[in-house]
């Protein structure tokens, strides 16, 4: 009733490719965007911003760079982890080697490092397609941890080799390492996730989005249509690994305040590619849907039983959750493989016309 | 049966009409193409000229090697021997970015639209190439970009017009039937502008109305923007009746060339369509 | 002299571990020839396989009973994948199908370990242990463990071999990995030929699950250890049972050769990547793999 679309007429092509085509749809994520950035930090406390919402936040803006490669451009990285792994690496080394250089701009070189390793490891993409890309994508992930762990320059010769992100400051506030404070990390998260999320849905509607979903529909018909099919895949790799990089940066200075090859695994990387399918595969905002759901189902499957009386070892625990994340993969890839961004496209449709049937 | 039928029908409307329009200048040619896979020859020795502003159409039985010949027109199979010329310029094989940014589009046998992408958005890959803002203002969406986007859209949206496909604007082409399909096929070809359009069975599987819209559109285009139109069917009824001249393939090998009434008369043509009894 | 005969040693070694490869690469091949997926749960199958074995053996059943229990469940297993996964993903893109078995993976993995526990198992089924020196004096040595593996395997190999060659389901088998509508259409039924593979597969991971477990302890490492049975099949191609053999092999020596001549130079450890980093530089150079065919496409 509230939320409808009949009415609303467009009159310029301008208003007709606006990022949210319904006014409801704009006011609601400004509101959302500005809650999370004005409320949140002041109702949220040190639990659920620092353990819940800065990481879901990070993982959120590695599951959009997943997404670009994947949902969009059909191109299957299990390298994600490594991927993180190398702007976090890159990140401190830049964070050390220029004390003097402002944090944003760590970031964004930490992710321009990571989108050079990962257009190094997209070259094959141009040869092999599907899981065997898949497969070349395992030797990234295994050969950058490897080389992270045994190279100590990437350290700084740190003895311990495991080094805590650097402490650096945004408008006088501290956002990195482990004494900034929850709230300044927390805004300091949210401000990247909001501008790469927007520049993310911007690519994707635009002219280099299509040439993604053309090579990811039928790539020989793209390749007719005049779409290179190399500097358009390794343009996917590029901006989904400066994705996964500035991730990485994130990860390592904001949230965990250690640099450290063993957080970037393989696991991560199943992580991040459970996100991408659970949200929705090609969908901005499936990746925060998946984000959440995946680093809250695990929250609740450990106090759910807490809550009706029960006593369940927290062993036990995880390889429920082992079993739960792969039966609900298959379950989604069966039932809705555009995931939980699908469902709430449904939901909204019901809403246009609620409360009548049709 | 659609091909002996119209091989048998006599001519009528159309062969007054033919000879007047092969005054164009070749703007195509290909010279002795051989293509083989492996052991087998798909096209063997095979040349042709396209002239400016004609409708050419390939024929042949199933297997003759008209789509490979298509092909090669835009660059995807590269041939072992032989030539193409086109645009002044002449090469040993075609490569498929060149072809699309010098005005070749076509479309495809089994449709090869972006499944996943909206009707809109399949239509808009066909700007990709005459898309220039890079990639930071892309980020941005904004200013020139921006503009850049509204005035391929406006491009687009005449040939939505054209092709009377407003209303699935929107939709999703895998969810489309298969003649609408076909249809947003040849849009996304359109909307290259093309000089050459390349047209692999346009009609196949489709019905009698189907068939006369379709039939319609190519005529269209062909004389409202002048493009030239190298086109593969079956249904022989339609290729005698819309095109100028007609190639006929068989076994890889060129076997007649000519105007739609040459053809129907050419004895190797009857032969390789209804058979010969062989004596050896 | 005596580095000659190490490193005729260490070949050795590798080629061993090579067979250890090419049995779990084995089961990759059977599940794709067969439907086309991509089956990343077969590492997850072998720990899940071993697991069961190890579980029933500690319960104090005899090694025999133990076999067919563990056995009995992998089919078991292949049924519930037919039942639950494969009939509802019919037809889709061979990528999400490898998806999907990641998900089967994680659900194995999961479900292994609260049946069973994460702790190691050891595992001895009584394969010798000891070592034979040959060589001059005796220089080089070779586990006798090593040898009656790569037995088992060959046999294993063999026993597939005339399977799928001279038995009626092998005939079916072929036809479905040629082309699924063409084989249903001349009354193969298709879901059955799965079941079929996926026990076979589940079979193979066992006796491969048995053995890596007899050598390492059955631990979750071992599905991590499988998945190097992908680069291997990217060398051999997918639908090769010789390519799976001959990519083990070369996998398994080029990685153990690497590590003791390469990496002292550059720090070890380079086992961990050096067979996805070998097969990423190999498919640059013949994407279709050691054995598999040119591909034509098509449009």
């Amino acid at each position: 009733m509230f939320y409808r679309e009949a009415g609303i007429f467009k009159t310029s092509y301008a208003a007709d490719q606006a990022l949210f085509r319904i006014p409801f749809d704009r006011i609601f994520v400004i509101s959302v965007v500005l809650f999370a950035a004005l409320v949140i930090p002041v109702i949220g406390n040190e639990y659920w911003l620092g353990s819940i919402l800065i990481p879901t936040l990070i993982m959120a803006i590695a599951t959009i760079g997943l997404n670009i490669l994947l949902g969009y451009c059909g191109q299957l990285s299990l390298g994600t982890g490594a991927f993180m792994a190398a702007g976090a690496f890159m990140g401190y080394k830049i964070a050390t080697a220029f004390p003097w250089m402002p944090i944003w701009a760590v970031v964004i070189l930490g992710g321009i490092c990571a989108a050079m390793i990962g257009v190094a490891f997209g070259l094959p993409s141009l040869r092999i397609k599907g899981f065997y890309l898949a497969v070349t994508t395992l030797a990234a992930q295994f050969f950058l941890l490897w080389l992270f762990q045994k190279v100590p320059w990437f350290v700084n010769y740190s003895i311990s080799g495991v080094p805590t992100a650097p402490p650096r400051e945004m408008f006088g506030y501290l956002v990195t390492g482990a004494e900034a404070s929850v709230e300044a990390r927390y805004l300091f998260i949210l401000a990247f996730t909001v501008i790469l999320a927007l520049i993310a849905a911007n690519l994707v509607r635009g002219r280099i989005g299509r040439t993604w979903m053309a090579i990811r529909d039928m790539d020989i018909a793209a390749e007719l249509i005049g779409i290179k099919p190399l500097p358009t895949k390794l343009s996917a790799f590029a901006v989904s690994s400066f994705y996964c990089g500035v991730a990485g940066v994130l990860w390592a200075f904001c949230y965990i305040n250690t640099v450290e090859a063993t957080a970037f695994d393989i696991f991560r990387s199943f992580t991040v590619l459970f996100m991408v399918i659970i949200g929705g595969l090609g969908s901005i905002l499936g990746c925060f849907l998946g984000a959440f759901f995946i680093f809250l189902l695990p929250i609740f499957l450990n106090s759910a039983p807490g809550w009706v009386g029960l006593e369940v070892p927290t062993e036990l625990i995880s390889h429920v959750e082992f079993m739960v994340f792969g039966a609900l993969i298959v379950f989604f890839l069966i039932v809705e493989p555009h995931g939980l961004a699908r469902l709430w496209a449904i939901t909204k449709e019901k809403l246009r016309l609620w409360p009548f049937p049709y | 049966m659609a091909a002996v039928e119209g091989l048998q029908e006599d001519g009528h409307a159309d062969a007054a009409q033919a000879p007047a329009r092969d005054a164009g200048e070749i703007v195509l040619k290909l010279d002795n193409i051989e293509l083989g896979f492996g052991g087998v020859k798909a096209i063997n020795n095979v040349s042709f000229e396209v002239r400016k502003g004609e409708i050419r159409a390939i024929i042949g039985p199933n297997g003759a090697g008209k789509s490979s010949m298509l092909n090669c027109i835009n660059g995807f199979y590269k041939p072992q021997k032989g030539s193409i010329s086109f645009n002044g310029k002449t090469m040993s094989a075609m490569d498929p970015h060149f072809a699309a940014s010098n005005g070749i589009a076509r479309t495809f046998q089994n449709i090869a639209l972006f499944r996943g992408m909206s009707t809109l958005d399949n239509l808009m890959t066909g700007r990709v190439l005459k898309m220039r803002r890079g990639f930071l203002w892309q980020a941005l969406h904004w200013g020139p970009a921006q503009r850049e986007e509204i005035k391929h859209r406006a491009f687009v949206e005449t040939i939505i017009d054209f092709l009377e496909i407003q209303s699935i604007r929107r939709t999703p082409v895998g969810r489309l039937p298969y003649g609408l399909q076909k249809r947003v096929e040849l849009g996304r070809a359109l909307a290259m502008e093309p000089s050459i359009l390349l047209l692999d069975e346009p009609m196949a599987g489709m019905n009698v109305e189907e068939k006369q819209d379709m039939s319609r559109f190519i005529l269209d285009v062909n004389e409202e923007f002048g493009t030239t139109i190298v086109l593969i069917e079956h249904d022989m009824g339609v290729v005698m009746d819309i095109s100028d001249r007609v190639v006929v393939l068989d076994y890889g090998r060129k076997i007649a060339d000519g105007t739609p009434d040459e053809v129907r008369r050419n004895q190797d043509v009857i032969d390789a369509y209804l058979g010969v009894p062989h004596e050896d | 002299m005596l580095e000659f005969w190490f490193f005729i040693e260490v070949v050795l070694n590798g080629m061993f571990a090579g067979t250890m490869y090419a049995l779990i690469a084995l089961g990759f091949v059977l599940i794709f020839k067969a439907s086309g997926v991509f089956n990343f749960a077969q590492g997850f199958m072998v720990l899940f396989a071993a697991l069961c074995f190890v579980g029933f053996l500690e319960m104090g059943l005899p090694m025999i009973v133990a076999f067919v229990l563990a056995g009995a469940i992998m089919v078991a297993w292949a049924f519930a994948v037919e039942r639950f996964v494969l009939r509802y993903l019919v037809n889709q893109e061979p990528i999400i199908l490898f998806m999907a078995t990641i998900g089967i993976a994680f659900f194995l993995e999961g479900f292994g370990e609260l049946l069973w526990g994460a702790d190691v198992h050891p595992l001895d089924i009584g394969i010798p242990d000891g070592a034979w020196f040959v060589g001059p004096d005796g220089v080089m040595m070779v586990q006798q463990f090593d040898v009656s593996a790569a037995i088992i395997a060959g046999g294993l190999v063999a026993v597939l071999a005339l399977f799928f060659t001279y038995t009626r389901i092998g005939r079916a088998l072929r036809a479905v990995a040629d082309d699924h509508q063409a084989a249903l259409s001349v009354g193969i039924p298709l879901n059955q030929i799965w079941i079929i593979v996926w026990a076979v597969a589940g079979l193979v991971a066992l006796v491969a699950g048995i053995i890596w477990g007899s050598r390492l302890g059955v631990q979750f490492s071992l599905s991590i250890l499988a998945l190097k049975a992908l680069p291997v099949l990217i060398l051999g191609g997918f639908t090769s049972v010789p390519g799976a053999i001959v990519g083990g092999l070369i996998i398994g020596v080029g990685e153990k050769v690497a590590e003791i001549y390469l990496g002292p130079y550059i720090g070890g450890g380079i086992e961990e990547w050096f067979a996805y980093v070998v097969a990423m530089l190999f498919l640059l150079y013949r994407p279709q793999g050691l054995f598999g065919d040119k591909i034509i496409e098509r449009v």
